[in-house]
């Protein structure tokens, strides 16, 4: 399996001066949060995804209330949440310290009407229970969230169908269209599309999901392994003695 | 102040007795000459004590045991010299026994007035300072006062070290530099979490915190532990020594600064004191971060200050559990507490072994709800010890909604001090009583109810999985019946349950802590086939080899040491009674052997 922390710890888009932010000490200075704004706005504009470059922009928020800006937050909390089941999303929200309610008197905060809604949507995500997070999410209620925000977010549905090919090409062999197709919320010439691209085949009502490490199960049996390494003190120790 | 005074003195009194005992004690030599005392004791009267509540400086210097004067000569002394064994003994022995005998209840004397004895050396009444601050905030009650001065103290310290002209001369013990950074971390903490409550703020304080500025400030104590880091070029020197390069190449690299064990130590403790800070404000992707080039492992530690490794160990695993990579966090965990348990016998006396023993609890209560979430065999002998102390909990984690108090009473008991980064809004009248007048969460609290979020997401997992361990084939209508569950809901959790049986974890010498792969984290592996679940699982033997290893190491050192130990040598007197002693024996001996020899008679006989 390759490593995908890697990519998330620095993603092969992110440029250098990104990565200076990121890693340097200038993160913390506040004039830089300009650049790291327009970076988000770029990967809510593209399908790129960039955790930690986030999470410095909170952090700057963290520190400094008067850059606070509730709907770069929102923006990425909704980046955040299609990266189930990695915790991306929780760790967005614990750089959200509480927040004076003043410092916005004459514009309403828009996260705290917000935040609970993206907070739901999560959980039904991480429950794997997609059929249920459709249902809430193109509910009257949503209406808010996805008019003015998601809808910002460039293939913001395709993406939380991202987490359900990685929930289901990690657990099934075999998919029935009808299952699959109310987790994915598509039909007909939509769904054979989606399904067709990911390269998965049908046949009789039924998705084949091709080979992967996790769904491929074998019972193993593990042995202990002694490497010589360890071994060495013990070893030399007899050599002198003995 | 008076009070304080009044303490002095029946704290001598009290002391006087055993006064000898001190100083059989004292490591440090001539602490200890009573004969001062006498007189002082004669003093103690109604009229000495009203007089002395008026008292000057001067008398107040009077009223300093002479064991402390002598302490703090000696002391200062040391420092100068940089002779580092004398600082280390003072610092680890002398300041906590007069610390017991003194000043358990009240503050050592200020700097102020001990400057005479050391010449008004501004540099060691700074590190006096900070031992004194140190006390106080372990000993008693900080008041506003001395948060704001134990800051600018830091400062100036901090200041001296950064600021000089060139690199200092100065020399600490390990020891001692650890507790600078840690010490530093802890009174931000407790100011932070002090200040965040408005509540409870007298008129008095409200007033300095409005016109106090920024102390304590997350900008500042970062901008330290910064500064550190680059002063001492403590990354460059990790790598250098990682990729091998030789004592003159990395002395280039690092510059005057990094060549002194000081700024190097410091450097190094400043990165540990990121992973703390970042942990306190909730950035548990950046404390990790920042822990990039340190290697965790025993051969590599730069230092051996066992307080640091064991508070490093127990963050890096909190960050993972936060990061959801609960087999790192257990790895991390299982790791020092092995540590804890091999070396509890030599740290039984340390005056740290409190604090590392309630660290320890805390990770055998971590370690704990890691299990619960991610089971594994890592290691059976720490998972033993928590099921004896945590085993209700333990217990009731395993059953689903129930256990949900369970989990967060361990989280709550075992997790850090949160802060939170910004202060009520002390310099605005308004805005503060406008805040007064809203609810508020405790930081901690906001940790809690997320990571609680995440436990109910997981909480279906362990009764399909125990039911799963049964069958290695079976329908999903039929798993659906036995669990009295819908059975489009059940596929749904069971493939959260395939989610929560992989996880990110580190497999090889990844370089960064964040780095890692996906791998599976359990015995039990299932696959749905449209309708029907397959089940297998893996067995993993038990683990002896490290066990065997390590005691058959033990035995050799036993070994050793004693055929290095001289052999007894047999003392004159004793050799006649033990000539006696066979004699004595030997009359059943001869018994015997007669009975033998007529049972062998007996037999030739027969």
């Amino acid at each position: 399996m390759s490593e995908p922390t890697s990519s998330w710890v620095c993603p092969p888009e992110r440029t250098e001066i990104i990565e200076n932010l990121v890693s340097g000490v200038d993160r913390y200075n506040p004039s830089n949060i300009g650049i790291l704004e327009d970076y988000l706005y770029h990967q809510t504009r593209s399908e790129e995804y960039d955790c930690l470059a986030n999470l410095a922009i909170l952090k700057l928020y963290q520190f400094n209330s008067t850059l606070y800006n509730s709907d770069v937050v929102i923006h990425i909390l909704i980046k955040a949440l299609t990266s189930s089941p990695f915790p991306d999303f929780h760790l967005c929200v614990s750089l959200l310290d509480e927040r004076p309610s003043s410092a916005n008197a004459d514009e309403p905060d828009p996260l705290p009407s917000i935040l609970p809604q993206l907070q739901q949507l999560y959980a039904l995500l991480q429950q794997c229970r997609f059929p249920a997070f459709w249902i809430l999410y193109l509910s009257e209620d949503y209406r808010v969230l996805r008019e003015e925000y998601t809808v910002e977010s460039v293939a913001f549905e395709d993406s939380v169908r991202k987490v359900v090919v990685r929930a289901v090409k990690a657990a099934f062999t075999r998919i029935g269209v009808k299952r699959l197709s109310s987790y994915f919320n598509l039909e007909g010439s939509a769904f054979e599309t989606f399904v067709s691209k990911l390269g998965w085949t049908i046949e009789n009502e039924v998705v084949i999901v091709p080979p992967n490490p996790d769904n491929q199960i074998r019972s193993t049996v593990v042995h202990e392994t002694i490497t010589l390494p360890q071994l060495v003190k013990v070893i030399t120790h007899t050599a002198r003695t003995g | 102040m008076a009070e304080q005074r009044i303490s002095y003195w029946a704290a001598e009194a009290e002391v006087d007795e055993d006064l000898e005992d001190v100083d059989l004690n004292l490591a440090i030599g001539s602490f200890g000459q009573t004969d001062l005392y006498e007189d002082a004791k004669s003093h103690i009267d109604e009229t000495t004590l009203l007089a002395m509540q008026q008292q000057m400086a001067q008398q107040a210097f009077a009223q300093i045991p002479d064991v402390v004067k002598r302490f703090i000569v000696h002391f200062y002394q040391a420092v100068q010299e940089n002779n580092l064994a004398e600082i280390t003994v003072a610092y680890e022995s002398g300041w906590n026994r007069l610390t017991e005998r003194f000043y358990a209840k009240t503050e050592w004397p200020e700097a102020e007035l001990i400057a005479p004895l050391v010449n008004d050396d501004p540099i060691f009444l700074i590190l006096y300072r900070e031992l004194y601050y140190r006390h106080v905030y372990s000993r008693l009650q900080p008041n506003l006062d001395d948060r704001f001065h134990s800051y600018e103290n830091s400062c100036e310290l901090f200041n001296y070290l950064l600021n000089s002209d060139g690199p200092v001369t100065l020399e600490l013990p390990e020891q001692w530099l650890w507790d600078i950074i840690d010490e530093f971390i802890y009174q931000y903490q407790s100011f932070s979490v002090w200040r965040s409550k408005a509540a409870s703020k007298t008129d008095d304080e409200l007033t300095s915190l409005g016109d106090a500025g920024q102390p304590w400030s997350s900008y500042s104590v970062l901008n330290v532990l910064y500064s550190l880091i680059q002063k001492s070029r403590v990354h460059e020197y990790i790598n250098a020594v990682q990729e091998g390069k030789s004592q003159e190449e990395i002395g280039d690299i690092v510059g005057e600064y990094g060549v002194l064990p000081l700024y190097r130590l410091l450097g190094y403790f400043s990165i540990l004191g990121l992973l703390r800070v970042h942990t306190m404000l909730g950035d548990f992707t950046l404390a990790l971060k920042s822990m990039e080039n340190v290697e965790l492992n025993q051969k590599s530690s730069l230092t051996r200050v066992t307080a640091c490794h064991v508070s490093t160990y127990y963050y890096v695993g909190f960050c993972y559990m936060m990061l959801r990579r609960y087999t790192d966090a257990t790895r991390t965990f299982v790791t020092i507490l092995n540590l804890i348990l091999r070396m509890r016998q030599y740290h039984t006396r340390s005056y740290q072994y409190d604090q590392i023993n309630k660290t320890a609890d805390r990770m055998y209560a971590l370690f704990a709800i890691c299990n619960a979430l991610s089971p594994n065999r890592l290691d059976d002998n720490i998972l033993n010890i928590v099921k004896e102390r945590f085993g209700e909990q333990v217990a009731k984690m395993s059953r689903s909604e129930e256990g949900i108090p369970a989990f967060e009473e361990l989280f709550t008991y075992a997790c850090p001090k949160f802060v939170s980064a910004n202060p009520p809004p002390y310099e605005d009248g308004d805005a503060l009583v406008a805040y007064l007048e809203e609810p508020h969460i405790d930081p901690a609290q906001r940790h809690l109810k997320d990571f609680i979020a995440d436990v109910r997401a997981q909480l279906p997992v362990a009764t399909l999985r125990s039911f799963l361990k049964l069958y290695t084939s079976l329908g999903t209508s039929k798993l659906a019946g036995f669990l009295d569950a819908d059975e489009e809901e059940m596929v749904q959790q069971l493939m959260v349950l395939k989610q929560a049986s992989r996880s990110i974890g580190r497999v090889g010498n990844e370089k960064g802590l964040l780095e890692g792969s996906t791998v599976s984290n359990n015995d039990l592996d299932f696959v749905i086939d449209e309708n029907m679940v397959h089940i297998t699982e893996s067995t993993v033997g038990r683990r002896y080899a490290g066990w065997f290893i390590r005691n058959t190491e033990h035995a050799q050192r036993v070994y050793d040491g004693l055929k290095n130990s001289p052999l007894p040598v047999p003392i004159r007197p004793i050799n006649p009674p033990t000539q006696q002693q066979p004699g004595q024996p030997q009359q059943p001996k001869s018994a015997t052997q007669g009975k033998s020899v007529a049972w062998g008679g007996v037999k030739t006989v027969g």
